[in-house]
């Protein structure tokens, strides 16, 4: 138990075979109450949750409900180690994610046939897709823009590495394909459970990443139009997004997804709120350029798993609409600076510095914690957080009223992942290595996801550009949403291997080398 | 005849004495949950309970 960063023994938290760690960190006086009262505060949302007899309903009737069991160890998992303004970062983040994802659970189970049943509720519910921008959202406050594939399979498995198995077999029982993405195939896997929430005026879905995405859209559409009597618009966002030619066309999805759900639900866009979210949207990005500038320079603030969740959830998820995250990133920037003026640090040694590129494993997103606390490598930015940086209109005027659909149609093709992942060479590979030069970074680490054919297909143009430039490239193999192909261990293995073998060094924690959390949340 | 020395608190303090003891046992009792992360423990004791449960339940699987 210590106070200092760096003096703990990590990997002493962890008991084979058991779901949870034995206790949790002593940070000094400090810092402990600071955590521990976030922790009061996380529980008081999970106890106000569970007050409402829909939500407990919710709890026996979904599958994927038990994972929010596991909710402040998710916090936990992300905090290891962290203290003061990195801690104080940490959870303004998360605690603000979790307080949104509950509120998210409460508005899906009141309008869910099966549990809350609230007919007018329903029809203010546009469903929309998890991996999808929410852009043609941002005028229409009157309604509810819900996903259910978002507290059904992608925080679940950052609640739990397990949570998305058993919808990755119900999907292959029923023949669909198993080298396919898992994360779309968890989510048909729902669908086919008959496990997905049942509510809504209408849904917008998206083209998002890849093949596995619109085979899994297939299989729920087809459920939702066919037997919810729930109308589907098909949003196809051009995928070579950096050409000028496809952007009119692009302009033209979004007036017509946008002509779509004021059909439906009866509703009618609002450009003062639209305005007014772009507002919020480019403070957004100003900050966070302001943090990615300060990851350029020795003393990094906002990095590792701070930067890459929260950049997930406020750029896509939120994209201006929630005006509580305008307040966190406010006082994530203050932090941020504040940290940056007394040369802080958020461990104990740095040894390199790293870009992380690729699509990252998802049942092991605090990975980047664990780089930084065994082996002292700062992942200073990743792929997935190197999003539009592009001012978008924010005065309302006739002229921006006609660019503002160009700009949603912007963000929604360079929504993450597809930003990178399709578009062309430069995005993915070009791209990488101009990040590598303005981070002054001498590591690479380059998730490779198997089962991602968009990334797999340039692993030796990866390789010869990193020789040519003498940056250190470390492949880390993973299954996205299915630790049974490669495991966690299997995961930190490939860095063990590398960082013994190429870089022949040892680690700052030599207890988190071999963690025995195979059967963890 | 015996004369009683012991002083009678005032009847604010006292309250403001049970109060704080209240407050102190709740604290010491949830950080000791807390610190021995017993609410995970807890709950990773209730999950298997659960996923029992949800097997028992009848679905309309298919494509």
């Amino acid at each position: 138990m210590a106070k200092e960063i760096g003096k703990d023994k990590f990997g002493s938290f962890y008991v084979a075979g058991s779901r949870v760690r034995n206790r949790r960190e002593w940070r000094g006086v400090k810092d402990t109450l600071y955590d521990y009262s976030r922790w009061l505060v996380i529980m008081g949302t999970l106890g106000k949750f569970l007050m409402k007899p829909r939500n407990v309903k919710a709890m026996f009737r979904y599958r994927w409900m038990a994972n929010y069991l596991a909710v402040p160890m998710m916090v936990d998992r992300h905090t290891q180690g962290l203290r003061q303004e990195y801690l104080r970062m940490c959870h303004i983040e998360q605690d603000l994610i979790i307080d949104d994802v509950a509120k998210l659970l409460g508005n899906l189970f009141r309008g869910d046939r099966r549990t809350g049943n609230d007919t007018e509720f329903s029809k203010k519910v546009v469903l929309v897709d998890e991996n999808e921008m929410t852009a043609v959202m941002m005028g229409f406050p009157m309604l509810k823009c819900l996903s259910r594939e978002t507290p059904s399979t992608y925080v679940s498995v950052l609640l739990n590495q397990h949570a998305a198995e058993h919808y990755i077999d119900v999907a292959q029982e029923f023949g669909l394909a198993g080298d396919v993405c898992p994360m779309p195939e968890a989510e048909a896997g729902v669908s086919i459970d008959d496990d997905a929430p049942v509510l809504g005026a209408c849904a917008v879905q998206c083209n998002t990443t890849c093949d596995g995405s619109l085979l899994g859209n297939g299989v729920i559409s087809r459920r939702l139009e066919k037997e919810d009597g729930i109308p589907v618009f098909q949003l196809a966002a051009p995928l070579r997004h950096r050409e000028d030619d496809v952007q009119e066309y692009a302009a033209q999805e979004i007036r017509n997804a946008i002509a779509f759900i004021e059909q439906h639900t009866g509703a009618k866009w609002d450009w003062t709120e639209y305005f007014e979210c772009a507002k919020r949207v480019n403070y957004a990005t100003k900050c966070r350029q302001e943090w990615l500038d300060m990851n350029r320079t020795d003393y990094p603030q906002v990095f590792g798993s701070n930067l890459a969740l929260y950049t997930e959830t406020n750029y896509m998820a939120i994209c201006g609409r929630i005006a509580a995250f305008e307040k966190a990133d406010r006082k994530l920037t203050r932090l941020a600076e504040q940290a940056f003026k007394a040369k802080k640090r958020a461990a104990k040694e740095y040894r390199h510095r790293a870009i992380i590129w690729g699509v990252q494993s998802h049942y092991y997103m605090d990975f980047l914690v664990w780089l930084l606390n065994c082996w002292g490598i700062v992942p200073l930015t990743d792929m997935l957080s190197m999003v539009s940086t592009r001012k978008i209109a924010e005065e309302d005027t006739p002229e921006n009223r006609e660019q503002a659909y160009y700009d949603m149609a912007w963000l929604t093709e360079n929504m993450i992942m597809r930003n990178r992942t399709h578009g062309g060479y430069k995005v993915l590979l070009d791209e990488l290595w101009e990040f590598t030069e303005q981070f002054n970074a001498d590591m690479v680490i380059l998730w490779e996801h198997m089962s991602c054919k968009a990334l797999d297909g340039m692993h030796g143009l990866f390789e010869d550009r990193a020789r040519e430039l003498g940056i250190h490239l470390v492949w880390v193999s993973h299954d996205l949403f299915d630790p049974r192909i490669i495991s966690r261990q299997g995961v930190r293995d490939q860095i063990n291997n590398y960082m013994r073998t190429v870089m022949r060094e040892e680690p700052i924690d030599p207890s988190l080398e071999i963690l025995p959390d195979e059967e963890s949340w | 005849m015996k004369r009683n020395h012991t002083k009678k608190i005032p009847k604010g303090l006292s309250i403001c004495l049970k109060v704080l003891g209240i407050l102190f046992s709740l604290f010491t009792f949830t950080f000791v949950i807390y610190i021995f992360n017993l609410d995970m423990k807890l709950t990773s004791k209730i999950e298997p309970l659960l996923l029992k449960h949800y097997d028992r339940i009848e679905r309309d699987r298919h494509l």
